[in-house]
């Protein structure tokens, strides 16, 4: 892997292996109990003991965002699983049988990719009610539609390649070509779109919760977090800004690895 | 008054060009030990390693090697115009006795399409899609010659019919996709003499043009450089190209020239052991039919049935199995005697129309392929000539039931196979196989050698894991590749040993007919006798019969028993390999034979 | 007369196209509403008095009627398509408001930071690019390039915010919300314009760098044509093709960052009303804010098919694409 050599690279595969520490045992990084209110060290400045400062009701700040890793990413990974599934099944279908079904589904996808990401999860997200899950849904199902797009153009390319011509000549069947030539070379595209979105569904997700829908109040969800420090950006801008900075940090962190996986480099 | 620097690597042939230098004493282009690198992530890579050579005023001198010698490398050097990470490390570039290399852009700019026209590659891309033609032409005009916008209109306008373009003031208007090929070069040469430079620099001007095409426009750039006794480097990876139209030709190989000198000399008395070998692969200029090397014959005389593979191949019609090994042989001995024998393909009245749509709805019926027959008797190579849009692509594709055809009947070894489908056409792919033209595009880059020259032995489950390693191995062997190879993938291994194994897979489930669609013209000239080397080789070894398409007559004369001439969709012509070829019936055989390159030299 | 019919001919099928996608997003969202669990018209009472609030059947019943939520799901699909396409979006379920009214009140300020968003993006988008391009060293040119990636990962909250804390409350210069002067509308359109710049930068930057190194730029170079015209008349317009093709989806981007931006900013429009809406899961005027943003997609994207025409030769109307051209590309 000529990746490993590149330092942007090392510093992301750091940041989201610290991100996966995060949500799976964030015992291990935190250093306060997330939700525990001390009256007497409320909106405190970054400092040794506070790491990020602390909230308006006394609370750990870095502790919060250690805890709110979870609920952030696990949805955002949640969305692009549904995304991918439901995309890749669909495109590849579309690509690889053609013909009219292939015209009937793309319709579909065309409508899907009309209505704006954001917009869809709201719908999905008022229909069903608030919370990790319908957000992961409605994010999800928002992604799908490029993702189908992709799959298919993938499938598409493939297909008129000349080796894909040249199997059927040889005599191998149809779901011999797909498994053995058609999944082969798509995989790394897809796979490096999935990563990419990765950092769109957790700005996604994030955005969400900052408006609200996500989980209810006490829980750390960074974009809630965010929200929460709102009220004080003239006096304690740190407070929304610590929180944003991190999403910021790890999209990019996301974002760089998926690069790498899509060999931009 | 040139010294070739002292470490200047020429070959003997330099000195020919120092006595003519001392004769003349007018060069307009010196160039002394140039090198030129490219930085890439593994460090620099050398692509001209000390060259030198100077160009007269009013000479064509040509720069001829193969992929990767260096020679558009070269071309681009001469205005400074390097690929991105390429750098001129040392030597000088004179040009009318200056240095190109400490020039400052600005003034290189009004050396570039002033001084020195550049005539590209590519004509289909190297014009701006999105611009009039007359105003690419014009563009020059006004920055050179400070032209205002209507005189140098007008004079686009007689440029596109200096350079050969019918009715040129419509097609001055016009952008570049409502021209054809032919024509886009010609607006690309006119270009690079619009401004009626002393230099033009020509990077491969017809190597994307049909064969009669070509011929056209090297004429014209003949003309031009005679009208305004301009000096040209054409660049070209055709021996035969250069033969006919330079004065002086330098040979480069591995960044290096290994030979210069008048062209009479080089070609007819090459010193270097690569020019050697260059002259002799040439097709255009001296091809005969290949014969099987003698150590086939030898093999062929002993069993083969040692041989894994042939186990595989399934039971053949009664007789034929027996008869395809004599047939063969007798094909090898005399290719005309074949006709005789059975017909393994035959193939009536084909017609298949495409459905042009336009734009603004409408729609035109291009007719490709267009009441064709032939026959291909068992055991010889039936070859199909045309140009490009000649049909000749898409009645292979018909004949190897890739595509269907609208009307017509395809019928192999007696049967018709016409309406195949399903299970029973796959079945046909055991006796009919095929091999493509672009030995990149043919082989899936994720799987191993190994894997792509079994599968078809796993298509059709011959074998366990094992055996069908073994008869990879085998199959290696026979197209004279290393079976070290088999784990390696398509992307480690250089164009021709692609198509080696190709052709490897293409004899894996033991076929008795091989539709062969351009299989050397994506190769080097080098290379391109090799692999017909082994066809004809193979042919003999296993009793194949071969459909050979082809756009390069050089290339048919050495494989071919028997020839059709396509063009529009129609056969004009067809008969032995040895009758079409040296008593043409047909008035565009013949406007075919005389454009193939290297004329001059014979 | 030919030259109308090619036109005709050219255009239907777009009209065409454009009219699916407004039905389809309706229908989607339709579908969506109805077939997702639970009745929107209760989870919108429960959301406007608490989750204790108990109707009783026949009120219920009156509620639906004024909601246009009565009758069977193809009474109601049909019902809503028609009003819709009269104009009419039906009511608030929170408000009592008709939603076209609503959305009347508030497109306008949407408008004015989506369009200037789309402004700064784009500008800047093509500024950085042409930077990128003439830069003399490749340092610059790299760290130039490295931009858009970093304003693509950057949530529209945190740069928002940032703005406001620098801009608004430290130095003072600009407001930090409202929406009733042009100044409050600059913040919230650079925030916007980030992601959108970022994206449209993306797309942009690698057309000009493939026909960077096209062959027709080398011709242009041979010819001894300066740079800064060659980026002019001959990258821009090329590289602008691609480009364009993703306005739609740009529109997509705005329409969904307006709710965070607006809300940021405290500013009224589009996305902060939706974002109300969603919170008192007022489906009738999320559906309405869909339907427009679909149609406003399927607009943009009929007028860059339109633009496309002029701008290539090769689909322009009435020209025709030589058969050569087709058939060496079907090969």
């Amino acid at each position: 892997m000529t990746n490993l050599r590149k330092p942007g690279f090392v510093l992301g595969l750091i940041i989201i292996a610290l991100a996966i520490v995060a949500s799976l045992a964030p015992q291990l990084l935190a250093t306060h109990d997330p939700f525990e209110s001390v009256a007497t060290d409320r909106l405190l400045p970054p400092s040794a003991q506070y790491l990020f400062g602390t909230d308006n009701l006394g609370r750990d700040l870095y502790s919060r965002v250690i805890y709110g890793a979870a609920l952030s990413l696990l949805s955002a990974s949640l969305a692009v699983v549904v995304g991918v599934v439901v995309g890749a099944v669909v495109g590849l279908i579309s690509g690889f049988v053609g013909g009219r079904t292939d015209f009937i589904i793309m319709r579909f996808v065309d409508v899907l990719i009309a209505v704006p990401g954001v917009l869809l999860a709201l719908i999905v997200v008022a229909s069903l009610g608030f919370g990790p899950v319908s957000l992961a849904l409605g994010v999800g199902l928002g992604a799908a539609g490029s993702f189908a797009r992709v799959m298919r153009s993938q499938v598409l390319r493939i297909r008129s390649e000349e080796y894909v011509e040249a199997a059927r000549t040889l005599g191998v069947r149809s779901p011999a070509i797909l498994v053995q030539h058609v999944l082969p070379n798509a995989a790394r595209p897809v796979i490096a779109m999935a990563a990419l979105e990765l950092g769109t569904a957790i700005l996604s997700v994030s955005a969400l919760t900052f408006l609200g829908f996500g989980a209810p109040p006490p829980a750390p969800e960074w974009g809630a977090l965010v929200s929460a420090g709102r009220d004080y950006v003239a006096t304690n801008p740190g407070l929304s800004i610590i929180p944003g900075a991190v999403i910021l940090v790890v999209v990019l962190a996301v974002n760089r690895v998926a690069r790498s996986i899509g060999g931009d480099e | 008054m040139i010294e070739h620097g002292s470490g200047a690597k020429v070959g003997s042939g330099a000195n020919a060009v120092d006595e003519h230098t001392t004769e003349v004493d007018d060069n307009i282009l010196v160039v002394r030990d140039l090198h030129v690198s490219y930085a890439t992530r593994s460090g620099s890579v050398a692509a001209v390693r000390g060259i030198s050579f100077v160009v007269p005023r009013g000479k064509i001198v040509a720069i001829v090697g193969e992929s990767g010698s260096g020679k558009s490398t070269t071309s681009q050097a001469l205005i400074r115009r390097l690929a991105s990470g390429g750098r001129i490390d040392s030597g000088s570039i004179e040009f009318e006795g200056r240095d190109l290399g400490p020039m400052s852009e600005r003034e290189l700019r009004s050396i570039r399409g002033g001084r020195i026209g550049f005539v590209p590659q590519d004509p289909s891309k190297s014009l701006n899609p999105l611009m009039r033609v007359g105003d690419q032409i014009a563009e020059a005009l006004r920055l050179h010659l400070k032209l205002s916008k209507a005189e140098a209109a007008t004079e686009a306008v007689r440029i596109l019919a200096e350079v050969g373009l019918p009715d040129p003031d419509a097609r001055a208007t016009q952008f570049p996709h409502e021209l054809s090929g032919g024509m886009r070069q010609r607006v690309l040469i006119g270009i690079a003499w619009a401004c009626n430079p002393q230099l033009v620099i020509a990077d491969e001007p017809t190597s994307a043009l049909d064969v009669t095409v070509q011929r056209h426009v090297l004429d014209n750039i003949d003309e031009l450089v005679r009208r305004h006794n301009t000096s040209v480097v054409l660049v070209t990876h055709d021996l035969a190209v250069a033969a006919d139209r330079a004065d002086y030709v330098a040979v480069m190989s591995n960044g290096e020239i290994v030979e210069q000198g008048t062209t009479e000399q080089v070609l007819s008395a090459p010193t270097h052991e690569y020019t050697k070998k260059l002259v002799e692969s040439a097709p255009g200029l001296a091809s005969k039919r290949l014969t099987p090397s003698l150590t086939v014959l030898g093999e062929q005389q002993q069993s083969s049935a040692g041989k894994l593979f042939t186990h595989t191949r399934p039971a053949q019609p009664a007789g034929s199995s027996t008869a395809s090994g004599a047939v063969a042989a007798s094909a090898a001995s005399s290719g005309a005697d074949a006709a005789e024998a059975t017909n393994i393909l035959e193939v009536s009245n084909l017609v298949k129309t495409f459905a042009l749509r336009r734009q603004g709805g409408g729609s035109q019926v291009l007719r490709a392929v267009d009441d064709v027959s032939f026959v291909v008797p068992r055991g010889s190579t039936f070859s199909i000539v045309g140009e490009s849009g000649s049909g000749k692509t898409t009645t292979a594709r018909i004949a190897a039931r890739i595509a269907s055809a609208d009307s017509g009947t395809v019928s192999f070894d007696g049967t018709d196979v016409t309406s195949l489908s399903g299970e029973a056409l796959r079945q046909l792919r055991r006796r009919v196989q095929v091999v493509y033209q672009n030995p990149f595009g043919s082989l899936d880059p994720k799987m191993s050698i190994e894997k792509i020259i079994a599968e078809p032995l796993r298509a059709f489950r011959v074998g366990d894991r094992t055996h069908r390693a073994e008869v990879a191995r085998e199959l290696l062997e026979h197209v004279s590749l290393s079976p070290t190879l088999a784990q390696r993938r398509p992307t480690e291994l250089s164009g021709g040993q692609r198509q080696r194994v190709a052709i490897a897979r293409s004899l894996a489930i033991g076929p008795e007919l091989i539709v062969l669609d351009e299989p050397v013209s994506a190769l080097d000239v080098s290379v391109q006798e090799q692999i017909l080397q082994l066809l004809v080789d193979l042919q003999v070894q296993f009793g194949l019969s071969y459909l050979f398409i082809s756009h390069d007559l050089g290339v048919i004369r050495q494989i071919s028993d028997h020839i059709a001439v396509m063009r529009s969709g129609k056969v004009l012509e067809a008969g032995t390999a040895h009758d079409v070829m040296s008593n043409p019936q047909h008035e565009y055989t013949r406007e075919l034979l005389e454009a193939i390159p290297g004329q001059r030299a014979k | 007369m030919t030259q109308v019919k090619a036109w005709a001919g050219y255009l239907l099928p777009k009209l065409g196209q454009f009219l699916f996608v407004v039905v389809a997003t309706y229908t989607l969202v339709f579908v969506l509403v109805h077939f997702l669990p639970g009745d929107p018209l209760i989870a919108a009472l429960a959301a406007k008095g608490g989750a204790s609030t108990v109707i009783d059947p026949a009120e219920l019943d009156a509620l639906r009627v004024q909601y246009g939520l009565d009758g069977s799901l193809w009474q109601q699909y049909f019902g809503h398509l028609i009003a819709a396409a009269q104009g009419d979006l039906g009511v608030s379920i929170s408000t009592g408001v008709p939603v076209t009214e609503m959305i009347a009140r508030a497109f306008p300020f949407s408008v004015q930071i989506a369009s200037l968003a789309l402004l700064f993006g784009v500008t800047s988008a093509v500024l950085i690019t042409f930077l990128a391009y003439a830069a003399p060293w490749p340092w610059l040119r790299q760290l130039l390039l490295q931009i858009p990636p970093f304003g693509i990962a950057v949530p529209a909250f945190l740069s928002g915010l940032l703005l406001i804390s620098v801009f608004a409350f430290s130095l003072g210069w600009l407001p930090s919300a409202g929406a009733r002067s042009f100044d409050a509308a600059i913040l919230p359109a650079i925030t916007l314009a980030l992601p959108v710049g970022a994206l449209f930068f993306q797309v942009f930057s690698s057309a000009v760098l493939e026909a960077q190194n096209s062959p027709y730029v080398f011709t242009a170079v041979a010819k001894g044509v300066p740079p800064r015209r060659i980026f002019t008349k001959h990258l821009l317009r090329n590289a602008m093709l691609p480009s364009i093709t993703i306005l739609g989806l740009l529109i997509g981007y705005l329409a969904g960052g307006t709710a965070v931006v607006e809300t940021v900013f405290s500013r009224d429009g589009i996305g902060r009303m939706t974002v109300n809406a969603v919170l008192a899961r007022d489906i009738n005027v999320i559906q309405g804010v869909v339907l427009l943003v679909g149609a406003i997609y399927a607009l943009v994207n009929l007028l860059v098919d339109v633009a496309y025409g002029f701008i290539d030769p090769r689909t322009r109307i009435g020209g025709g694409i030589p058969s050569r051209a087709r058939l060496g590309a079907k090969k």
